[in-house]
């Protein structure tokens, strides 16, 4: 029988991390368009003048967001991701992006995280049309730490930040050294000579899986969390890239725009000619019954799928 | 000011609107013209609390012109509260110069941005709240126009500031009953505006949007309408003083030819 604890969510995690701060500063201001947490029945509870129910309204939440950014209050909305991106999406635009206020908009559930729920709860786009927004930075906590860490930045440097949290809680990633590296904007989890696999979010795991599995079969690939797609670290991705034969990015997001794309933007602004296997969502989505591991395997974005892509072009070196 | 003396801020401010249209050709003028008396009622009516060459006042009422078509309509204004040099408005919508189509934050005096219609009530909703936080006494005007009243995130914001009891916060509709294709109540009927306000909890009143007499009363009723924000609706006419555009929905983006400049000028009391 397996005793050990589960990781925690990341959305308490977060959440607990800017309740220990508003206690102490009365401008922080938390709005939720009716998606909830554990931690968020404490906040609420013991903070009860800066907790904000928008009601399931999406839209009126990020122009009030706007409103209070304006008189100064450090705004953090949360909701769940499809109805926190696209859903008020030129709200976003208009009166966040414009303004560059400094709001936090924390998502939860990205890419397939409602597993259950299927397509209306997906955001294969979300990183897509987030990271076109003007002026954004777009976060994708990896584990436990790495939420804690990007919550803290956004208590003590307010700034118009999208934070992509996974529904589910992830086994760590990082053992204390995500903090050295926010900075960077990637994490270069494990080193490796022949094949680069970048990744972020929940398929971090997996990539390290793979990473395993190639290197039974010979293949030293590397895994790169890359938890901040913008503003992207260019310079350092390009020499990183630079030092493999080639690449595998694999996402729970649509190949266009996502973060795959992304790297794909950096080689070609950097001048780097590698060959890029993406794996990501492709048109053509079919409402499935199934777990994310299931949907995984579907959209072919999987272990297996990683290492055999990892596979294919290391053939060619 | 006295009705009589709002009255001739009214003419004012429409003969500086029309000669800032007739510059480059730009801006929408019956939007604007609409909304003339609750602008100058606002400003000039001792409603609204600004203080003259300060925009940045943190105690200052906020004022949101959410119809971003008649965002033009609060350029002279500010001019005239020395919030910017009167030469920009001879530069409107010219490259370098500050004031645009629409408003934005960069411009002294301007809260927010407008162009995208239903933003207002909920930024303004931000504004109350904050207010209401911070114990700060100063009460937020957003000006909506009835086309606008389609967007369901106007809806939205007000249940919001209904529940929250922003009784510092005052919507005025203005209710010209056009939009760009034509009459509202024939394109998609809006029906009974006061009605559908206080049915989400406001104190709602009807008024002739171009009188004085009744606009000063409802919007004095701020901060007295027991714990409710107030919506009131302006009964106007789209175009308001050019008797050719008046109530003529294709007016919305078009400009007047010399002669019906001609015509404008003398029907808005401008020397020719």
């Amino acid at each position: 029988m397996n005793n050990k604890k589960p990781p925690p969510l990341m959305r308490d995690v977060v959440i607990n991390r800017i309740f220990e701060a508003a206690k102490n500063d009365k401008d922080i201001l938390f709005i939720s368009a009716d998606l909830g947490a554990a931690a968020l029945d404490n906040f609420r509870d013991k903070l009860p003048d800066q907790f904000i129910h928008a009601g399931i309204s999406e839209q009126n939440m990020v122009d009030l967001a706007s409103g209070l950014a304006l008189s100064g209050k450090k705004v953090f909305l949360y909701a769940m991701a499809p109805f926190l991106t696209a859903r008020c999406y030129e709200q976003i635009k208009c009166v966040i992006a414009s303004m560059n206020l400094p709001i936090t908009l924390i998502a939860v559930g990205v890419g397939l995280g409602y597993d259950h729920a299927t397509l209306t709860h997906f955001t294969p786009e979300d990183i897509a049309c987030m990271r076109a927004l003007n002026g954004i930075e777009v976060l994708t906590p990896g584990d436990a730490e790495a939420a804690e860490e990007v919550a803290n930045v956004a208590i003590m440097d307010p700034d118009f930040r999208y934070i992509r949290l996974d529904r589910q809680g992830l086994e760590p990633v990082y053992n204390g050294g995500f903090k050295s590296i926010f900075d960077q904007g990637f994490g270069h989890i494990v080193e490796g000579k022949n094949i680069a696999i970048f990744t972020c979010g929940v398929l971090l795991r997996k990539a390290l899986l793979a990473r395993e599995i190639l290197a039974e079969k010979g293949v030293d690939a590397g895994v790169i969390d890359l938890f901040r797609v913008k503003p992207i670290n260019g310079r350092a991705l390009a020499s990183v890239l630079s030092g493999y034969n080639a690449a595998v990015t694999v996402e729970e997001q649509s190949l266009e725009g996502g973060m795959g794309s992304a790297v794909l933007e950096v080689a070609a602004d950097q001048n780097i000619l590698k060959p890029v296997r993406r794996l990501g969502m492709r048109d053509g989505y079919v409402v499935v019954n199934g777990d994310r591991d299931s949907l995984h395997e579907l959209y072919e974005i999987d272990t297996l799928h990683i290492v055999n892509a990892a596979l294919e072009l290391a053939e060619r070196f | 000011m006295a009705l009589n003396d709002l009255e001739a801020k009214a003419s004012w401010l429409r003969q500086e609107l029309f000669k800032m249209a007739m510059r480059q050709k730009k801006g929408h003028i019956p939007s604007s013209f609409s909304c003339t008396e609750i602008l100058i009622a606002l400003y000039y009516g001792g409603v609204a609390k600004i203080t003259r060459g300060q925009p940045e006042d943190p105690n200052r009422d906020r004022v949101i012109v959410s119809k971003g078509h008649a965002a033009m309509s609060q350029y002279p204004i500010l001019a005239d509260y020395d919030f910017f040099p009167k030469e920009e408005l001879e530069r409107f919508t010219q490259k370098d110069g500050l004031l645009g189509m629409y408003a934005d934050f960069r411009i002294p005096g301007i809260e927010g941005i407008s162009g995208s219609l239903g933003h207002g009530i909920g930024m303004g909703a931000g504004f109350a709240m904050a207010a209401r936080q911070d114990n700060n006494p100063y009460n937020t005007f957003v000006i909506v126009g009835d086309g606008e009243c389609y967007e369901g995130s106007i809806w939205e914001s007000a249940m919001f500031a209904a529940h929250r009891k922003l009784d510092n916060l005052v919507v005025i509709v203005d209710r010209n009953e056009l939009c760009i294709m034509g009459k509202t109540e024939e394109l998609l009927e809006l029906g009974d505006l006061e009605d559908k306000w206080r049915s989400f909890g406001w104190y709602s009143c009807n008024v002739d949007g171009h009188s004085f007499d009744e606009l000063m009363p409802a919007l004095n009723l701020v901060g007295k309408t027991d714990r409710k924000p107030l919506a009131i609706i302006a009964n106007t006419v789209k175009g308001k003083g050019v008797s050719f555009m008046e109530g003529r929905a294709e007016w919305h983006n078009r400009m007047p030819s010399d002669k019906q400049i001609i015509e404008a000028l003398i029907e808005l009391g401008i020397e020719v």
